[in-house]
């Protein structure tokens, strides 16, 4: 009796194509993180400006002497030797160098390497989203990801959950509303200024849409925007690895995997 | 409690393994060149763009536009024009063309010129703002008469590397007819310096800035440049770089 109530609270939860653009999409993401470091180590600098501008300069990595590293965030200083401006050059040894070695690829220093990786992987994460859109748009299934406005009362409520304010969370479907909120925003808002301020980097694509670029205050203001989106999207990644490693690791794992999802005490099916 | 620790150790092996799987993945011939397929996919799909880089105004000149090429020649020839103040500087146009010939700078300088206030954007990631004034490439070009089986524009310049390397780039025949590709004579205004190619550098702005060669001595109609240097179109591209560079 309890074996078939436990098999009935299994559900196919993500179709094939969601965890192929899933896992495809996570990669890429890993991977358009570190090359872009390994691009953004050639100029360890970021201007809120059009051009190139010292003096509106928002962020540098340096190496002032050897063996020390400094971050400069708004014009406070941060000493950061063995991480940020000098460490790892990834072939063994230490050197003058914005991200270190094990964050990047490739390891060592080579920005036209960094460039084909970027670029190529920039296609994989982007057609990834775009088979998910169009997949899910078909079947549906978008309206139980997306928040709405009768899912706002519900945030603060779920996340007293989280923090054990509250012993049980709000009624919610599939997607709890702190879920929906954050989804919404990294499918839908992130992950699109990524794309659009990377692209309003690029001379050529300026050339056919300087309104891009203009949108985003120019070349170097694209840059700052790109970075900014990228720390937001590693504070997501962080989120979202945390709550699957404790919101039932391999339940989370096998739903990602097989799709087969089990339902817990508080959650339905449908929204 | 173990439970997490596993779980933590996994994700940090999962973060630590990927430098060196990509640093792996990017030793791999096969896979690099893999990767180098997508700088194919965007010279079809924007390599012939009609689109003109945006004109800026004077006061969005950068005040200082920096220096990030190989040194200025040191060779005895570059001595000489520096010299006379390239009194004796002609640019060679050779190969596939009807009318091969040798411009002198009093020459260009004597046709229409053209001024843009464009952006150059580095590859390293940053930019700065000049007025150019020179001759549109296509016009120099129309004089030449290229065949029409040509295919690339090659620029042969004066520098060099440390290996002895001299540097070279090249566009095809589209990208070197853009209204806005130009042989600069002046930067700002100014005869250009030394430092930043003097007397005639080409100016790509719809294109990063290693297309935008220094020095430039020859103009060489081609249809192939397979068999130049490294073969792959120019010095950086050589070294990695795509050759389609506007992205």
């Amino acid at each position: 009796m309890r074996y078939s109530s436990i098999v009935q609270r299994l559900v196919y939860r993500y179709a094939l194509l969601t965890r192929l653009a899933h896992w495809f999409g996570a990669i890429a993401v890993a991977v358009l993180i570190s090359s872009g470091l390994q691009i953004f180590n050639a100029a360890p600098y970021l201007d809120a400006a059009d051009r190139s501008t010292p003096a509106r300069r928002v962020l540098s990595i340096g190496s002032p002497a050897d063996g020390v590293g400094q971050l400069t965030l708004f014009g406070h200083t941060f000493t950061t030797t063995g991480f940020l401006g000098w460490g790892s050059d990834g072939v063994g040894g230490e050197t003058a160098r914005a991200f270190p070695g094990w964050l990047t690829i490739p390891a060592y220093q080579d920005l036209a390497d960094g460039r084909r990786w970027h670029l190529f992987f920039a296609w994989v994460a982007s057609l990834a989203w775009l088979a998910w859109l169009v997949s899910s748009a078909i079947k549906g299934n978008l309206a139980e990801m997306v928040l709405r406005p009768s899912d706002l009362p519900k945030l603060l409520p779920m996340q007293a959950y989280y923090l054990r304010l509250r012993r049980e969370p709000p009624p919610h479907g599939t997607y709890n509303p702190l879920q929906k909120a954050a989804y919404t925003f990294v499918l839908f808002v992130l992950a699109p200024l990524i794309v659009l301020t990377g692209l309003a980097l690029s001379p050529g694509i300026d050339a056919i849409a300087h309104p891009l670029t203009v949108l985003f205050g120019g070349r170097q203001f694209a840059r700052l925007w790109h970075f900014l989106g990228m720390l937001l999207f590693v504070g997501f990644a962080l989120v979202h690895i945390f709550q699957v490693a404790t919101q039932g690791f391999f339940n989370q794992m096998r739903s990602m995997i097989s799709g087969w999802y089990r339902l817990r005490d508080h959650e339905s099916v449908g929204p | 409690m173990k439970r997490r620790l596993f779980l933590a150790s996994s994700i940090a092996a999962a973060l630590g393994g990927c430098a060196p799987i990509g640093t792996a993945l990017n030793d791999n011939p096969g896979f690099h060149h893999l990767l180098g397929l997508e700088g194919a996919l965007d010279a079809a799909i924007l390599g012939n763009s009609a689109g003109l880089a945006r004109q800026y105004s004077v006061a969005d000149i950068s005040p200082h536009f920096p220096i990030d090429s190989l040194p200025t020649p040191t060779s005895s020839t570059y001595e000489a024009l520096l010299a006379n103040g390239f009194r004796s500087y002609a640019l060679a146009i050779s190969g596939a063309v009807e009318r091969p010939m040798r411009i002198p700078l009093a020459r260009l300088a004597g046709m229409a010129q053209q001024t843009q206030i464009t952006r150059h954007d580095c590859v390293e990631g940053w930019s700065a703002i000049g007025a150019w004034t020179g001759v549109p490439l296509r016009d120099v070009l129309r004089l030449a008469m290229p065949h029409r089986d040509a295919r690339y524009v090659v620029f042969r310049c004066m520098d060099r590397d440390d290996q002895g390397t001299p540097y070279y780039e090249s566009l095809d025949m589209a990208q070197a007819y853009h209204p806005q590709t130009l042989l600069a004579l002046q930067l700002n205004g100014r005869p250009i310096r030394p430092d930043h190619g003097a007397p005639v550098r080409l100016r790509v702005p719809t294109q990063l800035g290693y297309k935008s060669a220094k020095w430039v001595a020859e103009i060489q109609v081609v249809g192939s440049f397979a068999h130049l240097y490294g073969g792959k179109g120019g010095y950086w591209e050589d070294q990695g770089y795509e050759w389609y560079a506007g992205i």
